[in-house]
């Protein structure tokens, strides 16, 4: 149970978040991380504005949320862990690797310095050099913008 | 006012130039740039400056992106930071997307196209047709509008002015009222595809999509059912054609 | 059947208007089945065969999730082509072949969507440079001209479909057996598509119980006919 979902998405909390994913994983739940929206009470309320009345949403900086993981872990609610980058993914994941130990790479964007290893999937070399550095350390990391398409195992998307 | 009646109407053909890297972007800046005409117009390059930030990587439903240019033109007016109008737009895309996915894309719009097909189904015809683009797009234009004038009056606070406006209610009427007018629609609507076939025929059908359904919930096909359809019709009709060689 | 010049272009002018309608200008909803299905049966005389097309697609097109970014058929040009395939014959044992022609044309509508956004990437890449600097011309210019691409796509688009039409259109059987056949599968799978996706929207909770609610509705209505 718990944590049902682990996804980096740049537009962070959106339609393919809480339609795509919230209605069928049955979420009741998404952890925020991000270290500039932790502390920007505007961009809380645009992020909200979103969200079911029956959804909770919690703002959390990487320090916070790593501390909370064991405790979503053990909810028996279904917990949606989002970040807006993977560098701070892999910082959450550090804190705590069990709790995490699948990543889904939702939607990172078009950005100079990054080339395109599938449609909503845009990587620079470091991005790449992270991800491949999860991996040796044990997480099972997919690429699936949504429930209904494929799951891309990463070794597929950085070879 | 000129320029907002020109940016919505613009505004219209938001997703004309949309593309995998900056998916609503350049249509977002050409829709915005009678207004920022007027916020800037003597000082070349605050304008470019906006202009560039305009053109960005922006995606939202195309009903409720309005909101975010009457937001970022009042940020622009208000002379916040760059920095700041690029983060307002970055946080109003998924929001907005998803808000407005579920108010229209999965809400009204279903709900009125059921409407549509059961009045067809009583003997509306045409009329009902005519009834659902007016009821649509009355819907449509007064949001698309009222979002931009929200996005206008409250800046970077319009994420807690929409939280507390009738459309998170709206949001959560639409769904459920989408899945019944569906719900009440889809047999009627069939029904009413099948008026002259006798009983047989009928009970033939419904047993033999109730198979299908089961079988695709079961093994969760990649195909969708409309693929499915059209490799039988194709095999039937090729067939068909075969025996007519023969 | 009724193939006249006027009718053709009629067709060829509304199919376009619908292709752009979709995801370009001005997104009204000409582009769903159902309009687009009576208003070219009514282009093309005959109204009746229109609006049973129309609805048959239309129950194929509830099916599809627009959201974010994903693929999606697109269903307004197929619907025209759908609809001129059957023209003149009566819809009971046409609607088989109206709904092949529509269901293949609105997969290679699919098609020419990608290709459309391929090439407006081009053209944004292209013009990446002028694009930072805020050039207000090039952001008309790339706007304008991509506009321009999908109404040329559109209008091959319609074009491909009603040639498809009029190949296909010869084998609606005369004898009204098979063809009665073809149009249940037709209707069946469009049921089936209906019902399956409004089930996959709703997943769970209170649109579940609110879509059964309707369902069960329909079915004693039916029952009570």
């Amino acid at each position: 149970m718990a944590i049902a979902l682990a996804r980096v998405d740049d537009r962070l909390i959106h339609g393919q978040v809480v339609i795509g994913w919230g209605r069928p994983l049955d979420a009741k739940m998404i952890v925020l991380v991000d270290e500039v929206v932790r502390y920007s009470d505007w961009e809380q309320e645009i992020y909200r504005m979103a969200v079911p009345a029956d959804m909770q949403v919690v703002f959390a900086t990487v320090q916070e949320a790593g501390a909370r993981l064991a405790e979503w872990q053990g909810s028996p609610q279904q917990v949606i862990v989002l970040t807006g980058d993977i560098a701070t993914m892999a910082a959450l994941y550090s804190k705590n690797p069990a709790a995490l130990s699948s990543i889904n790479l939702g939607g990172v964007h078009h950005r100079p310095g990054r080339t395109e290893r599938l449609r909503f999937l845009y990587l620079s070399p470091e991005e790449a050099a992270m991800l491949n550095d999860l991996t040796v350390h044990g997480a099972v990391i997919t690429a699936q913008d949504l429930p209904a398409s494929r799951a891309v195992p990463v070794a597929e998307v950085l070879g | 006012m000129r320029a907002r009646v020109r940016a919505l109407f613009r505004l219209l053909s938001l997703q004309a130039s949309w593309n995998y890297e900056r998916m609503q972007g350049i249509g977002m800046a050409f829709a915005e740039l009678p207004l920022l005409e007027e916020v800037a117009y003597g000082d070349a390059k605050l304008r470019h400056a906006a202009i560039a930030r305009a053109a960005e990587f922006f995606n939202a439903n195309p009903y409720l992106a309005s909101a975010a240019i009457g937001a970022s033109i009042r940020a622009e007016r208000d002379g916040e930071p760059s920095e700041r109008i690029s983060r307002l737009r970055t946080a109003l895309c998924g929001p907005l997307g998803a808000l407005g996915d579920q108010l229209f894309w999965v809400g009204s719009l279903p709900a009125l196209l059921g409407l549509t097909l059961l009045a067809i189904a009583w003997g509306a015809g045409a009329w009902a047709v005519l009834g659902f683009l007016l009821a649509h797009n009355a819907l449509r234009l007064s949001v698309h509008t009222w979002a931009f004038d929200m996005g206008l009056t409250y800046g970077v606070r319009v994420g807690g002015a929409i939280q507390a406006s009738w459309l998170p209610k709206a949001v959560a009427v639409a769904g459920p009222a989408a899945g019944f007018l569906v719900g009440l629609a889809a047999p009627l609507s069939g029904a009413w595809l099948l008026e002259r076939t006798p009983t047989r025929g009928g009970l033939l059908i419904a047993s033999g999509i109730a198979v299908a359904l089961l079988i695709v919930r079961r093994i969760g096909w990649r195909l969708s059912t409309a693929e499915v359809t059209l490799g039988l019709l194709a095999l039937a009709i090729l067939w068909d054609a075969a025996k007519g060689l023969l | 059947m009724i193939w006249t010049l006027w009718g053709y272009l009629a067709a060829l002018v509304w199919g376009t208007a619908v292709g752009v309608d979709l995801v370009s200008f001005p997104q009204a909803m000409i582009a769903r089945p159902v309009v687009a299905g009576t208003v070219a049966g009514w282009l093309l005389g005959d109204p009746l065969l229109g609006l049973r097309v129309g609805v048959v697609l239309e129950l194929f097109a509830l099916d599809v999730l627009p959201i974010g970014a994903s693929r999606y058929p697109d269903y307004g040009p197929a619907t025209v082509a759908a609809v001129a395939a059957g023209v003149g014959h009566p819809w009971e044992w046409a609607l088989g072949v109206c709904t092949a022609v529509g269901l293949a044309m609105s997969l290679v509508g699919r098609w020419s969507l990608e290709q459309l956004r391929r090439r407006n990437a081009l053209a944004a890449q292209a013009a990446s440079a002028a694009l930072s600097a805020g050039d207000a011309e090039v952001v008309r210019r790339l706007h304008l001209s991509a506009l321009g691409r999908d109404a040329v796509r559109s209008l091959l688009l319609t074009g491909a479909g009603l040639l498809l039409a009029r190949l296909l259109g010869a084998k609606i059987p005369e004898d009204p057996g098979f063809g009665q056949v073809l149009s249940w599968l037709a209707i069946g799978g469009a049921i089936a598509a209906v019902i399956g996706g409004a089930v996959r929207s709703a997943a769970h909770g209170r649109r579940l119980r609110w879509l059964l609610a309707g369902f069960a509705g329909s079915l004693i209505l039916i029952l009570l006919r």
